[in-house]
C-alpha cells in the first residue's frame, strides 16, 4: 500500500552525498559498534527508484531521527527494515552480524518493533487484547487467557506512558490520538532493542507528546535504539542525537545534533537554495467560482477559501494535514457538519453527481482506487463523467463515444493502442491523463486536482502542467494539492497552507516560497 | 509523447469477449455431440426445441440477475420472486378470467420486490446478499401463506400460449428470450445507464467520484431484476399451467450458475447477456444429459452446486490473471 | 465512533441492562403483548416449548455468530443440518452404534466446513457464493442418500436422548446453555477468540502479529460446521426421523437471530449473547403468532419485518447518540 504514496521526485536524484557534505561520525558514545546497520539498501518499484544505496547506523541508547519530505523514501525504508519489503540490494546487520529479515516475524525475533503510521489495531478487541495480540501465551493458564493478568500488564504499560485509558475500551471507541498511543504501547510492550516510530506525534496532542518524549528518554537510558521519523523541527532538535536527511530515496547527509541549523536542515530537505524557483507569470483572475465559509466535517475545522476563475490555487501541508479532506468536502464526497459551500454564486448541490453537473471535477489522490475502473477500457473511463452531457437523451452511441475518446486521446497525447485498451495496462502518467480526459469531456469549470503528478514520469508531468495552464486560460479555476513544494510554488498563483485539519496560512505573490510553506506546515 | 491513434486495433476482429462466447458455444456443441453419440434422439428437433424452451425459462430468471451482478450487486431473491409473482398472477387470472390481469400482477409484484431490495440496500445499508436473502424468505413465506397448501391449475388457453405456443415454428418462450436478451443487451451497450452499470461494478468508489448517481442506478438495477423475474413467472405459469409455492426456489442456484458460466464475473464490471444465454443453455444441456444417462433427478442440486463452485473458481483463476482487477 | 457503543459490549448482564439493542426492546414488547392477548403464553408448558425451540435455533445461531464475526456467512448451514441428520439416520439403520453414527456425521460436517473454509479463507472467495454452492452439494447428497424421502425406524435412543431431562430441565436446553458457555469461553477467554474477532476486524494486523490468520479463519468454518452437524442429532430426535430438507430455512433464521442481536457483518463487531437475544426474539415471535393462529409461512415474513424493524431502531438510535454527542 505504501509504495503508492512514496514516490520520488525524479528531478533531484543525481546529487547524492555531494552537495551538502557527509560529516564524518566519530564522536560520542560509539566507541562500540552500531546496534543496527543498514548497508547499501536499494529498492525499486515499477517506475520508481524508491531507495538509492541507503546506509544508516543506529546506536544503542540513541535517538536517530530520519528527516525528509513526503516521498523521500522514509516509509519504504521502514518497511524494508521490518521485512514487509525485500530490498533489491544491500543488507542489515545487528551488532555487527549480518541478519536476514524476510518477514515481520523475523524483525520481531531480532528485537525490532515498529509503530506504523497506519494503524494495526483490531477495532473490536479491547486495548489490552490489542497490545498483546499474538502474544497471549504469556498469560495463558490451562489454555485460557488470564484476563486479569493481561489487563494488569497492559495497565503497567499504559501507566508507564502516563495514559489513564480503560484497558477494557475497544480500539474502535478510541480517537485517533488514543489509537496512536495504544500503537506505541503495543510496540513498547515487546521489549524491543530497536524501536522505529513513524511520525508518532502526527496525530496526538501536546500533552501526549510530552509523555511520549519522557518515555523515549527512559528507553534510551535502557540502551534502546530509537529510529524516529518526523517533520517537526522542534522535535527533531529536541530528541535527535543523530539526524539523517533523506531526499529522493537517497541519504543527503547524516549529522550529529547541533551540527546543522534548522535552516540548513530545511534546505537539505528541499534540496536547493530557495530563490532558485522559476518565475511565475501573474494571471488575471476573474469572477469567484467557489467560495466556502467555515466548513467543518468530521475531519476538518472551519475551512474558508475562495477560488476565482482563471487562477491556480494550491493546498499545501503535510500528508495527513487535511488537504485531501478539503477537496472531498468540496466535491460532496464527505458530508459537511456545518458551514456553507457556494458554487458559481449559489449554494452547491448536495451530492457528487449534482456537483459534477454543476461543473466540478475531482482528480483523486489514489487514481487506481478512486479515479479509474482499472479493468475497463480507455473509452469507458474517459466518457463516464460526461455521459449525462454527451448523451443527454440516455441513448449511448458507441460511435460518438469512440469519436470523443479519440479526440481526447489526441488532445492529451495519451499513449494508448486505441480506445479499447484496458486502463490497467497504461503507464501512470497516461492513466492520470485519462482521469483528466474524463473531466475535460465533462466540461468542468472547477478542477480539484489531488496530487496530479504523483507517480507520473517527467514528460507526462510537463504535459500535465501545460494542461493546467490551458485550463486556467480557458477560464477554469484549479485547486492543486501537491507534496512536491517546487511544483506547488511553480504552478500556483497562491496557496492555502494546512496543518492539523485547519488552514493556518495563505501565501500569495512573492510570499509563496517553499520555505514559507514548509515553515507554516511543520509545527514550530 | 503523442502516440498516433491510428495504431488502434478495431474490436470488430475478435475481442476477448467474443472469443469467450465462441469458446462456450464450442463447449455446448461438443457436449451436445457427445450426448447425441450416446442417444441419437438427443439431436432430434423436438428435443432440441424442448431444451431451448427449458433454457429460456432459466435465462429469463438469470437475465436481470446478470444486470445486477454486472453492476456489482447480487440478487438471491429471484427464485422466490418468481414463485410469488406466479402464484399471485395465477390467482388473478383464476378470479378474473382475464390473462392480462395476471400479466399486470406478475410484473407489478416482481418489480415491487426488486424495488424493495434496492431500497433496503440503499437506505438500510444492508449488504446485497443479506437484503436479498431476507427477501427470498419473505417472498417465499408470503407465497406459502397465500396459497395455503393449494395449487392453482388450469389457465385459459389464451394465456398458456405464452408458454406452449409456437410462432413461426419456434416456441414462444424462445421469442420472449430473444426479446429480453435484445432489451438487456441494448440497455447494457446502448444506454448511458448500461455504461454506468459496468463502471459501478468495476469500481463503485470511482463511479461515485465521477458523478454517477450510484444509489439511483442501483435501485433501477434491482427493479429490472425484479421485472425479469416477473416475466419469467408468467412464462413459467403459462408453461406449467399451474402455480404452487415450491416452483421458484430450485431455480436460484442454476440461475447464478448460468450467469457465472456465461462469463459474468461475480466481482462486477464485466460480462454480457449473451453469455448468460449460453450459460443457461449449457446448464440445461447438462441436466438433460444427466437424464439421458439415467442419473436421478435428486442429483440436480448437487450438480448445480458443483457448477457454481467450479464457475467461481474459474472466474477467480481468470481474474487473478488480469492484473489490477482484484 | 462511540455512537454504536451499546452493541459493542461483548459479554455480561450489566451491559444488557445498560443498553438494550433493538432486538431486546422488541423482545420485551412482544412478551408483554402476547401475554396480554393470551395469558396462556406464559404457561409453563409454553415457556418450556419456547426454551426448546430457542435451543435448537441457538445450536445454529451460536456457531453462525463466530462465522459472521470473521466477516463471513454460512448459507449452507440448513442444508448441512439435513445432510448430517440423514447420515446419522442411515448409519443407525445400517447397524452402526449411536456414537459411531454421530462420529460419521461429525466427520462429514467437518469436511464440508473445511471445504467452505479453504475456499473462503485461502482463496478469498466471497462467503455467500461459496456456501451457496456447497449448500447445493449438501442438499444434493442428502437427497441422493434418501431419494428425497424421510428416514425413520431407527433406534429410539436418539428420541429418548432428546426427551430426557436434567433436574427437570429438558436436555436440549442444557446442551444449548453448555454450548453457549463453551463458545463464550472460546471467544472471550482464549487466544483463538481474539483471533476470530481480529480476522473480521483487521486480518493484516493478525498476520503482522505472526499468527497464521488463514488457518484460524479455516478453523472457524470447520468448528462451525461440526457444531451444526452435531446439532442435527437433536433435530432428528424431535421427530425420531430424518428429513433431507428439514434444515432448509434454518440458516435464514440463524442469520436473522445473529443480526437481530446486533452483530454486524463488518469489522468483527458483535457479541455472542446477541444471538441468544435474537433467537429468543424469533422464537417468541413465532410462538406468539402460533397462539394467535397465524400461518407458519407468514411467520417467516414477520421475522423479516422484525429484522428490518430492529435494524431501523438501531440505526435511529445511532443517529440519536451521534446528535447528542
Amino acid at each position: 500500500m505504501m509504495h503508492g504514496t512514496e514516490i520520488q521526485n525524479e528531478q533531484g536524484g543525481g546529487s547524492l552525498h555531494a552537495s551538502t557534505g557527509f560529516a564524518p561520525l566519530a564522536t560520542g558514545s560509539e566507541a562500540d559498534a552500531p546496534l543496527l546497520r543498514l548497508v547499501g539498501i536499494d529498492k525499486s518499484f515499477p517506475g520508481v527508484h524508491a531507495l538509492k544505496n541507503v546506509s544508516l547506523d543506529v546506536y544503542a541508547g540513541e535517538v536517530h531521527v530520519i528527516l525528509g519530505q513526503n516521498g523521500a523514501g522514509k516509509s519504504t525504508l521502514i518497511k524494508t527494515l521490518y521485512g514487509a519489503y525485500a530490498a533489491d540490494r544491500g543488507h542489515i546487520e545487528i551488532e555487527g552480524r549480518r541478519v536476514s529479515v524476510a518477514r515481520p516475524a523475523d524483525a520481531s525475533a531480532l528485537g525490532i518493533a515498529v509503530i506504523f503510521q497506519e494503524f494495526s489495531l483490531v477495532p473490536y478487541l479491547d486495548i489490552a487484547q490489542n497490545i498483546f495480540l499474538g502474544r497471549e501465551a504469556a498469560f495463558s493458564r490451562f489454555g485460557l487467557v488470564d484476563s486479569a493478568a493481561m489487563h494488569a500488564a497492559a495497565r503497567i504499560i499504559l501507566d508507564d506512558l502516563g495514559l489513564d485509558y480503560d484497558t477494557r475500551s475497544y480500539a474502535a471507541d478510541l480517537g485517533v490520538a488514543q489509537q496512536q498511543m495504544v500503537e506505541i504501547a503495543k510496540a513498547l510492550s515487546q521489549n524491543a532493542r530497536v524501536l522505529v516510530m513513524d511520525e508518532p506525534t502526527a496525530a496526538i496532542s501536546e500533552r501526549e507528546s510530552d509523555r511520549l518524549f519522557q518515555t523515549i528518554a527512559r528507553l534510551t537510558e535502557k540502551r534502546v535504539a530509537i529510529v524516529y521519523i518526523s517533520h517537526r523541527m522542534k522535535e527533531v532538535q529536541m530528541l535527535g542525537d543523530r539526524i539523517t536527511i533523506l531526499r529522493d530515496g537517497a541519504v543527503v547527509t547524516s549529522v550529529l545534533r547541533d551540527q546543522k541549523s534548522q535552516a540548513e536542515m530545511v534546505g537539505a530537505m528541499i534540496g536547493r537554495a530557495s530563490g532558485s524557483q522559476l518565475a511565475r507569470t501573474p494571471r488575471a483572475p476573474g469572477e469567484p467560482i467557489l467560495f466556502t465559509r467555515d466548513v467543518s466535517t468530521a475531519k476538518l475545522s472551519d475551512i474558508s477559501i475562495e477560488i476565482l476563475a482563471g487562477e491556480v490555487v494550491g493546498l499545501a501541508g503535510l500528508v495527513g494535514s487535511g488537504r485531501t479532506e478539503v477537496v472531498r468536502a468540496l466535491f460532496g464526497a464527505d458530508p459537511i457538519a456545518s458551514g456553507e459551500i457556494s458554487l458559481s454564486g449559489s449554494r452547491a448541490p448536495a451530492t457528487p453527481d449534482r456537483r459534477v453537473r454543476a461543473g466540478m471535477a475531482l482528480l483523486p489522490e489514489d487514481r487506481k482506487r478512486e479515479g479509474l475502473a482499472l479493468p475497463l477500457d480507455v473509452r469507458d473511463n474517459a466518457t463516464v463523467a460526461s455521459l449525462w452531457r454527451s448523451f443527454a437523451s440516455g441513448w449511448f452511441s458507441p460511435a460518438k463515444a469512440e469519436r470523443d475518446t479519440r479526440g481526447l486521446i489526441a488532445q492529451l497525447g495519451i499513449a494508448a493502442h486505441g480506445t479499447r485498451q484496458s486502463v490497467h495496462t497504461l503507464s501512470g502518467g497516461n492513466q492520470q491523463k485519462v482521469v483528466l480526459a474524463k473531466w475535460l469531456a465533462a466540461g468542468a469549470k472547477l478542477f480539484l486536482l489531488d496530487e496530479p503528478t504523483r507517480g507520473v514520469d517527467v514528460g507526462a508531468k510537463a504535459e500535465i502542467y501545460r494542461l493546467i495552464d490551458q485550463l486556467v486560460e480557458g477560464g477554469a479555476g484549479v485547486v492543486v494539492i501537491s507534496s512536491e513544494l517546487p511544483e506547488l510554488v511553480q504552478l500556483c498563483d497562491r496557496a492555502y497552507v494546512m496543518r492539523d485539519h485547519r488552514i493556518v496560512g495563505h501565501l500569495a505573490g512573492d510570499q509563496l516560497t517553499e520555505r514559507a510553506i514548509l515553515e507554516l506546515a511543520v509545527h514550530q | 509523447m503523442t502516440v498516433p491513434a491510428t495504431l488502434d486495433i478495431r474490436p470488430s476482429s475478435l475481442s476477448p469477449d467474443a472469443a469467450a462466447l465462441l469458446g462456450r458455444l464450442v463447449l455446448i456443441v461438443l457436449i451436445a455431440g457427445a450426448l447425441t453419440a450416446v442417444d441419437p434422439g438427443f439431436a432430434s428437433v423436438s428435443n432440441l426445441l424442448n431444451m431451448l424452451r427449458q433454457a429460456s425459462l432459466l435465462f429469463l430468471v438469470a437475465s436481470g440477475l446478470t444486470l445486477v451482478i454486472i453492476g456489482g450487486g447480487l440478487d438471491l431473491s429471484v427464485g422466490a420472486n418468481l414463485t410469488l409473482s406466479a402464484c399471485l398472477a395465477a390467482a388473478a387470472i383464476k378470479t378474473t378470467g382475464n390473462p392480462w390481469y395476471g400479466v399486470a400482477v406478475a410484473i407489478g409484484a416482481g418489480t415491487l420486490i426488486g424495488f424493495a431490495n434496492g431500497l433496503m440496500i440503499n437506505r438500510l445499508r444492508l449488504p446485497p446478499f443479506l437484503a436479498t436473502f431476507g427477501m427470498l424468505w419473505v417472498a417465499q413465506g408470503i407465497a406459502y401463506w397465500f396459497m395455503a397448501g393449494q395449487t392453482i391449475y388450469g389457465m385459459p388457453m389464451s394465456f398458456r400460449y405464452f408458454g406452449t405456443g409456437f410462432f413461426l415454428g419456434v416456441p414462444l418462450p424462445i421469442w420472449i428470450t430473444l426479446v429480453v436478451c435484445l432489451a438487456c443487451s441494448t440497455l447494457l451497450h446502448r444506454t448511458t445507464f448500461g455504461r454506468e452499470a459496468y463502471f459501478m461494478g468495476a469500481n463503485q468508489t470511482a463511479a461515485l467520484l465521477s458523478g454517477v448517481p450510484v444509489e439511483r442506478r442501483r435501485l433501477l438495477l434491482y427493479v429490472l431484476s425484479g421485472l425479469t423475474a416477473g416475466i419469467a413467472a408468467l412464462v413459467y405459469l403459462a408453461r406449467l399451467n399451474a402455480a404452487e409455492p415450491g416452483i421458484g426456489e430450485p431455480l436460484l442456484l442454476p440461475a447464478i450458475a448460468a450467469v457465472l458460466v456465461g462469463g459474468t464475473s461475480l466481482f462486477g464490471g464485466s460480462g454480457n447477456i449473451v453469455g448468460t444465454v449460453l450459460g443457461a443453455i449449457l446448464l440445461t444441456i447438462i441436466v438433460n444429459g444427466l437424464n439421458l444417462l439415467n442419473v436421478a433427478a435428486t442429483w440436480h442440486p448437487f450438480v448445480n452446486g458443483a457448477v457454481v463452485l467450479i464457475a467461481i473458481l474459474a472466474d477467480l483463476a481468470l481474474s487473478r490473471r488480469r492484473p489490477g482487477s482484484s | 465512533m462511540s455512537a454504536s457503543v451499546p452493541l459493542q459490549r461483548k459479554s455480561g448482564i450489566a451491559q444488557l441492562l445498560g443498553a438494550i439493542p433493538g432486538a431486546g426492546l422488541l423482545l420485551i414488547l412482544m412478551l408483554a403483548l402476547f401475554t396480554l392477548v393470551n395469558p396462556r403464553f406464559v404457561s409453563q408448558t409454553n415457556l418450556v416449548n419456547v426454551g426448546l425451540q430457542t435451543s435448537l435455533l441457538l445450536m445454529i445461531a451460536l456457531p453462525m455468530t463466530l462465522i459472521i464475526l470473521t466477516e463471513g456467512l454460512d448459507l449452507s448451514a440448513g442444508a448441512l443440518l439435513g445432510l448430517s441428520g440423514v447420515i446419522v439416520a442411515e448409519a443407525l439403520l445400517a447397524g452402526w452404534g449411536v456414537f459411531a453414527a454421530c462420529a460419521a456425521a461429525f466427520a462429514v460436517s467437518a469436511v464440508f466446513g473445511a471445504l467452505n473454509g479453504i475456499l473462503i479463507a485461502y482463496l478469498a472467495l466471497p462467503a455467500f457464493v461459496v456456501t451457496l454452492g456447497t449448500m447445493g452439494l449438501m442438499q444434493g447428497i442428502a437427497l441422493v442418500l434418501t431419494n428425497g424421502d424421510p428416514v425413520g425406524g431407527f433406534t429410539p435412543a436418539i428420541e429418548t436422548f432428546y426427551r430426557s431431562q436434567l433436574w427437570f430441565v429438558p436436555l436440549p436446553i442444557v446442551i444449548a446453555v453448555a454450548l453457549y458457555a463453551a463458545l463464550w469461553l472460546l471467544l472471550y477467554r482464549t487466544r483463538l477468540g481474539n483471533y476470530v474477532i481480529a480476522i473480521g476486524g483487521n486480518k493484516d494486523a493478525l498476520r503482522l502479529a505472526g499468527i497464521r490468520a488463514n488457518l484460524v479463519h479455516l478453523a472457524v468454518y470447520v468448528l462451525g460446521s461440526a457444531i451444526i452437524g452435531l446439532s442435527a442429532v437433536l433435530l432428528i430426535g424431535r421427530t425420531n426421523s430424518a428429513h433431507p430438507t428439514v434444515g432448509i430455512g434454518m440458516e435464514f433464521e440463524a442469520i436473522a437471530a445473529v443480526v437481530l442481536g446486533g452483530t454486524s457483518f463488518e469489522k468483527g463487531q458483535g457479541w455472542l449473547f446477541g444471538a441468544v437475544l435474537g433467537a429468543l426474539a424469533i422464537t417468541v415471535l413465532r410462538n406468539g403468532l402460533n397462539i394467535l393462529s397465524i400461518d407458519s409461512s407468514l411467520q417467516v415474513v414477520c421475522i423479516g419485518l422484525l429484522l428490518i424493524l430492529a435494524l431501523l431502531i438501531d440505526q435511529a438510535r445511532k443517529q440519536f447518540v451521534r446528535r447528542a454527542a
